[in-house]
This record gives C-alpha cells, structure tokens and sequence, in this order.
C-alpha cells in the first residue's frame, strides 16, 4: 500500500486526527504523470472530527450588562483562575544532534527591506507570533496508535500548538473541551508538530518569537496565494501557442494531451486548466535576521514566505542539514522561558551581519 | 439567560461551553445540506485573516500580552501643521492598497526611519529642488563619491522611499536613484529648496540641457526661517520630437505650448479620463482615510519634533569624548 | 499617474485591440541596438558623420542582453569591433546612474582601447571591474 492510500484509509475512518496532520510530512510535491488507477494528488478538505464553530451564537439575546458580565467571567476564569489539571514544571530535556523542537504559528505581515553591513539591500519578511500556547503533547508510544500515524515517525512525539486565544462562546464545548488540560483560552488556530522525546514541552507553556535566536535558519509553511481557477499558461507555465501566424483560436491552450496507441488515453497527472494556489507549500533554509521581542516579530530572509498577507505560517527549525546549529551552540529548549533572560530582553535584537538603523552609516575603510 | 444560573464544574473551560446547550435538532434539506453547509459555501473563500480580525486579536483581553497601543490623543499638533508635515516626509503614509496593509508592520518600519533620521538629516525637498548627496563608494577615491542634480522625481512609501537626480555632465545627462534611507547615503544636501509646476519633471529628458544642467560646485541658497516654499514657475520649452513619452496628454502645467498640429490635441482629449476627478471611489481606494493620515502624522511630529536638537546633542557629546 | 510614465500609451491602445499584450519599453542593448561611441577614435567619429551609428551584432554573456561592463561585438562602418559598454539608458538600481545614451568604448581584440581620451562621464561602479577594463577606467577623465 502506498503512503497516500494509507493516509486516505486513515482519514476515511475519521478518528482522532487534526486537521493539519499531512502538513507536518516531509513530502516532496512533485508532479508526475502516471498510468495507474489511484490518484496522483492527494485532496484536502475532509470534515474533522471535533466541531468548530458554534452556530447558536447569534441566539443569545442578552442585554448588555449581562453580555459584559460574562466577559469579566471569562477574562477571570483564564487570567486568575489555573486549570486544576496543572503539574509540577517538566524536566528540561538536551539538546542533542538530531533533536526536533517545537515550532511556533505564525501570522505573515508583509515585506520590508533591510540592508546589510556591507550596504546589500535585502527583503525581509516579517511574521508576527500572536498569543501560542501549547496544548497537548503526546510522547511517541502514545501517538504511534492514533491513526494516520506513519511508521517514519515512530521515534516522533506530538505536540499541538494553538494561536489566536478566542471568547470560548464562538466555539462548540467539545472544540473548547481540547483546551482543558493547557488551563488556556481556546484557539483560532491548530496545528501539530513532530517532536523528538527530548524536547517534550509542557501544554499551557507561552511560545514567543525568542524560541528562535537571530541568526538561526527556519522552515516556514503555509498556504500560498489563492489564484483560483487558472488556465494552462499561468498555472503551470505552458507556453501558449502565437498570437497571429494563422493560429485558430488557440492562443492560451493546452494543446495536445498525450500520445496514442500504447499511450493513449489521458494519463493521470496531465496539467490542465483548474484552481490554483491555496495549497501548502514549504519554504526550507530561511535565515532570521532581526527579532521584534515587543510585538514578537520575526524579520524572515527575502519574499519566501508563502502565502498572502495575514496567512498563518508554521515555522520551525529547519531540517536541512548544513544549516542546523551545534548542539554546543544550541537553541532555548525545549522553549525560551521569561525566567532564563531575568529580566534582561531587548527590545530588538539584529544579526551581527544586519545594520542596524541606530548605528552611524555604512562606511567603507 | 439570567448570571445567577453560572456554576462552575471541573474545568472552566467546559463550563462555559455547558451554557450553550443545542435545543433544535439540525435537519438537511432536500439537497442534503445544512444550514451550516450552506452558510459555509456562501461565505467567501479566503486563506488569510481580515486585516479587522487580527486587529481584534491583537488587542483581546484573552491574549496573554494584549497589545497596549500608546495613543496620540495627548500630542497637540494643529491640523496645518500636520498637512505640513505630510507634504514634508510624505513617505511616512501608509500604502493605499487595503490587502497589504498591516498596522505592526508599518509602526515598526517607521521606528526604524525615525531611528535613521537621528543619525543623519533628511532634509525637506519637492520635486524641482536642487540637491547634493554623498554616497560611500569602496572604490572612489576617498571612499565618497558626491553628486549633485535636480530632483526629478519621488516615490515610495516606508523605507523604500526614493528619488531621482538629473544632472548634465560634459554634455551627457545622468539620472542617478537613490533611496532616502539606504546607510550607504551619508549625507543628503537640499542646495535650493523650491517647488515646481508638475510633481515630476520627466520631461527634462526631452527639454535641451540648459534647463537640467547644475554645476557641482553649486553653493546652497539659504531661505527665511518660517517662509514657505518658493514655487518657481518656470516654462520649459522642450525639443522636438521624438519624445520619451506624449507629454501633450498629461496635463503639464511647467512646459510652454507644445506646438503640434491639432490632431494630437484632439486624440489627447478623446482619451483623457476627466470624470476621474469625480470619482469618489476611486479616491477612496487610492488615498489613506484623513483620521488614519493625522493619527499617523501626530506620532511622526512626535518622534521627529526633537530630532535636531538630539542629533546637536549627539554632536556635542562626540567632541568631548575626542 | 507616476507608472504611465514608462510606458507608451499609443502602442498599448493598438495593440490591446489586437489582444496582445506588451511589456514597458525596457531600452535593453540586444542584436542591432544603435550605441554611442563615447572615445575619441577615429571610427567612432566617422561612423557619426556618415550617419550610420554603431550596431551591436553579439552581446558575449548568456542572456544576450547587454548589461555595464558587458563585451560587446559591433558592427562599424562596414568593419567589425569588440566594445564594452559604459552607459546604459535603460532604468537601473539605486546608486547606479542612468545615462541618455547608450555608451560604448571601442576595444581591440587584445583588450586596448582604440581611442586616447572618453568624452562621457563613466560610472564608478565600473572602477570594480578588473582585466581589460583597468586600461578603460585608466582613459575616463570623469567618474559618476
């Protein structure tokens, strides 16, 4: 059985798995023709077990002393009341060669350009961290058995991070039932990362831009830009056909769609007109120049980040090999604690390659 | 609903989803789809957030560090004051364009503009002003390399503000663009301060080279303290064609009467827009609401109102040090 | 208003009837552009009188688009020349003038140049560039 088919079988039976379960693969999107009956690409899109949205919002008619009540009842139960459910603070694991920490969501703001010490002008990419906490982790044993677990994870334990912490109103009492253990707001956002043992992280703990050090190289995951439906040309870079020449009413076409005899029929995977965009992508090696710990804003290298403005981001330490840190000169693990700067925390922090606008201007000896 | 009938079970969180209990069954219709169904479908396919939501976010009480925006109210700045200031640095508006625009991303791009105008001054310049900036060069000889022209053109919002400088050198014109807040800039000189009858003086390319001929050695003209800004309002009588563009459908007001045959007016005015100007929408979209412009320019008088004076401080403080 | 500037109304409104789409007028130095020869050569002179300007036939870089610095191979009153380019009229980055003309200096195949003297302003980016150039940048009377 392939992994797709795996994968779908898994979804078919709709148990325990988050939405965003694929995301965290390390699959190469390549596209191929094939002649085999299953399909090539694999679609998105399957109801998730555990209902979001409440729809009996609007019903309340509540008057307006009540409404703000309610409001102080929630901001107290999550600011002065803690889960009950709370432990004792977790051992803090080591960082070895080949740990995998948690990432963090992200919210893409837009491009600004920096320059560099030598006078270089760079695009940077900023991505806000707004309000992560984690909620749940699962070490390795116990993921293995949820479905849709694949076999190259095994070593891997899970943790889920939620962004946006939301009025629990909005949302269904089994959605908000998921936030119990982390004694935390419920969240817009959902999503997992594959974690190694080591780096087991406790629900309920704040995630802010200081997971990452300036300098460090991540990978960054969203969904790209929605073009919709889209023709040949622009969504797979055909050629076209001229635009005068006797050319009958083909000027944007497919053109042919395949051979024939042995290789007739249209082969699975044949690029054709459809929508395009709005599909994860994964942009791997991306350097982090400056960090924002007021707003805690991430200036990202270059316009790589996919996906439009205010799209959530998924970012995490990269995987590529030349660019991970020495366990000598490791990353905060499992995460940044406020108590381990004490109290000392720039406001920004830059690269030493970045200029820095405070300092005097770029002068060459 | 009455706050009395509130009880906490074991987790809050659960207890406050129990208060919202389902009491109509949802049924499909005939189609098979449900209300939510339908709402769903009805709602417009986006990927991203709207910029109201995040904003909303950002400032909940639920976040476990709630942004606190440091207001502008306690600022006073006249409303002429404030126009002034926006025709001086206009490159610290926001982008028009709705999609792109985030609240975060331009306070913090324009923390770094005030930052790099305590270093060094930007001064006030228009188009039609003449100007003088050193850059660092690695290889010319004393690592700066000066150049001096008239400004011909200015765009750009944020950090990625520029300008163009037109000058003739030994006969030969010489447009060089240079972006306001790049390091490399060391010092920016307005020579002569003073605006024109176009926001842009493109034409110059086709005008003779007497009218974007500057000498190097130009010496800065000193203006009253407080006067405004001289128009000058001369006519440039350009070549003749070929142009670099059709300058006699673009309504310039600094060139002299063109002197073409009729035919070319007559095509200018078929294609001239002249409804744009009442086109409230479009305004609309292109421009930054006028509340939004003053909130903006408040809190650039602020940060910007003391920068002389540090930068004489910084002065001071580096020759006692030497 | 700012971004029609670049581009020409005229060809846009014929050929939009047509369905066919243009780019802006890019200015690039390709086959057969017409520079100015900016020494003080005597080719580069006659080609002026007799009314027939420098060519380009080979832009010697991959993309066959000439860029400052580039070699070039132009045609010359009926001989053919090796030249380098010192100024373009396409629109370029920041800190990198842009010229009114397209500027070339005439070169021999060992790399001298022909002329003695430049009459144009040289850009200083081009004060980087090493080999054959040096003996150019040694002949430039004024940098930009």
């Amino acid at each position: 059985m392939t992994l797709r088919a795996v994968l779908f079988q898994a979804f078919n039976r709709n148990s325990g798995i988050l939405k965003h379960q694929l995301e965290s693969a390390r699959v190469l999107y390549v596209h191929q023709q094939s002649r085999s009956k299953g399909s090539t690409q694999y679609k998105f899109g399957r109801p998730w077990h555990v209902k979001k949205v409440n729809q009996s919002i609007n019903d309340e008619n509540l008057t307006t002393e009540n409404e703000e009540f309610i409001k102080e009842v929630i901001h107290e139960t999550y600011t002065q009341h803690p889960s009950p459910l709370r432990e004792e603070p977790w051992q803090r694991g080591e960082y070895l060669k080949f740990t995998r920490r948690c990432g963090v969501i992200g919210i893409k703001l837009g491009l600004v350009p920096q320059w560099t010490k030598t006078g270089e002008k760079i695009t940077t990419t900023l991505v806000q961290i707004l309000d992560n906490h984690v909620i749940r982790y699962t070490p390795p044993e116990e993921a293995a058995k949820t479905a849709g677990w694949h076999p190259l994870w095994r070593k891997f334990g899970s943790v889920v991070v939620g962004a946006l912490s939301s009025d629990p109103r909005q949302f269904k009492k089994s959605y908000n039932s998921l936030f119990a253990e982390a004694g935390v707001p419920p969240k817009q956002k959902l999503t997992r990362f594959l974690v190694t043992p080591n780096a087991a992280i406790q629900p309920g703990t704040p995630l802010t831009a200081m997971h990452f050090r300036v300098g460090d190289y991540v990978d960054v995951q969203a969904k790209t830009i929605d073009y919709g439906f889209q023709g040949v040309i622009k969504r797979w870079g055909m050629k076209g056909m001229p635009a005068s020449h006797g050319v009958t009413k083909s000027h944007r076409k497919m053109g042919s769609s395949g051979g024939g005899r042995e290789k007739a029929g249209i082969w699975k995977g044949k690029k054709m007109p459809g929508h395009m965009g709005d599909r994860n992508r994964i942009t791997k090696g991306i350097r982090i120049w400056r960090i924002n710990t007021k707003y805690n804003v991430l200036y990202l290298h270059g316009p790589s980040v996919p996906g439009s403005i205010h799209t959530y981001v998924r970012i995490y330490d990269t995987i590529l090999p030349h660019k991970r840190p020495n366990p000598d000169d490791h990353p905060p693990m499992p995460t940044w604690f406020e108590e381990d700067s004490e109290g000392q925390c720039p406001e920004e922090q830059w690269d030493e390659e970045l200029f820095a606008f405070t300092e005097p201007s770029v002068e060459y000896q | 609903m009455s706050s009395d009938t509130v009880t906490f079970t074991t987790a809050p969180a659960c207890s406050i989803g129990a208060l919202y209990i389902h009491t109509k069954p949802i049924t499909p219709d005939v189609y098979g789809n449900t209300k939510a169904r339908r709402a769903r479908e009805l709602r417009p396919r986006r990927n991203y957030l709207l910029n109201e939501d995040v904003e909303k976010q950002r400032r909940s009480l639920l976040q476990r560090n709630p942004e606190v925006e440091s207001s502008v109210a306690d600022v006073e700045a006249s409303s002429d004051l404030l126009q002034n200031l926006r025709e001086k640095m206009p490159e610290f508006m926001p982008r028009p364009d709705i999609l792109s625009r985030d609240r975060i991303l331009e306070k913090l791009e324009r923390q770094d503009m005030y930052r790099r105008r305590e270093v060094i001054n930007i001064p006030e310049f228009f188009v039609g002003s003449i100007m003088a900036v050193t850059v660092a060069d690695k290889s010319a000889p004393g690592k700066q390399r000066r150049f001096v022209g008239i400004c011909i053109y200015r765009e750009g919002q944020g950090l990625s503000a520029n300008f163009i400088l037109r000058n003739v050198i030994d006969g030969q014109g010489v447009e060089i663009r240079f972006e306001l807040y790049n390091p490399t800039l060391l010092k920016i000189e307005t020579l002569k301060l003073e605006k024109r009858l176009d926001d842009q003086l493109m034409y110059l390319r086709d005008a003779p080279q007497e009218y974007s001929t500057v000498p190097f050695d130009f010496e800065p003209v000193p203006l009253p303290k407080g006067a405004a800004v001289p128009l000058n309002p001369l006519k440039v009588k350009l070549n003749r064609r070929p142009w670099h563009e059709r300058w006699e459908r673009m309504n310039l007001k600094g060139v002299e009467d063109l002197g073409l045959p009729e035919r070319f007016y007559k095509r200018a005015q078929e294609l001239a827009k002249p409804w744009e100007r009442f086109d409230l929408m479009k305004q609309y979209r292109s421009t930054i609401d006028d509340d939004e412009a003053q909130t903006v320019m408040k809190e650039v008088y602020a940060k910007t109102k003391n920068i002389q004076s540090l930068r004489r401080q910084q002065r001071t403080q580096k020759q006692k040090e030497k | 208003m700012a971004g029609s500037v670049w581009r020409s109304w005229y060809v846009q409104k014929v050929l939009a009837r047509q369905s066919f789409s243009t780019t802006q007028c890019l200015q690039e130095l390709r086959k057969l552009a017409r520079v100015r020869v900016v020494d003080n050569s005597a080719l580069g002179r006659a080609a002026v009188a007799i009314g027939k300007p420098a060519r380009i036939i080979h832009v010697y870089n991959k993309r066959e688009v000439g860029y400052l610095g580039d070699k070039v191979l132009l045609a010359i009153k009926g001989q053919k020349k090796h030249a380098y380019i010192v100024g373009l009229k396409q629109k370029q980055k920041p800190n990198i003038p842009r010229f009114d003309s397209n500027n070339v200096v005439l070169v021999e195949e060992n790399g001298t140049p022909v002329g003695t003297r430049l009459t144009a302003p040289i850009p200083s980016v081009l004060r980087n560039k090493e080999g054959d150039f040096t003996k150019i940048l040694s002949l430039a009377t004024r940098f930009v």
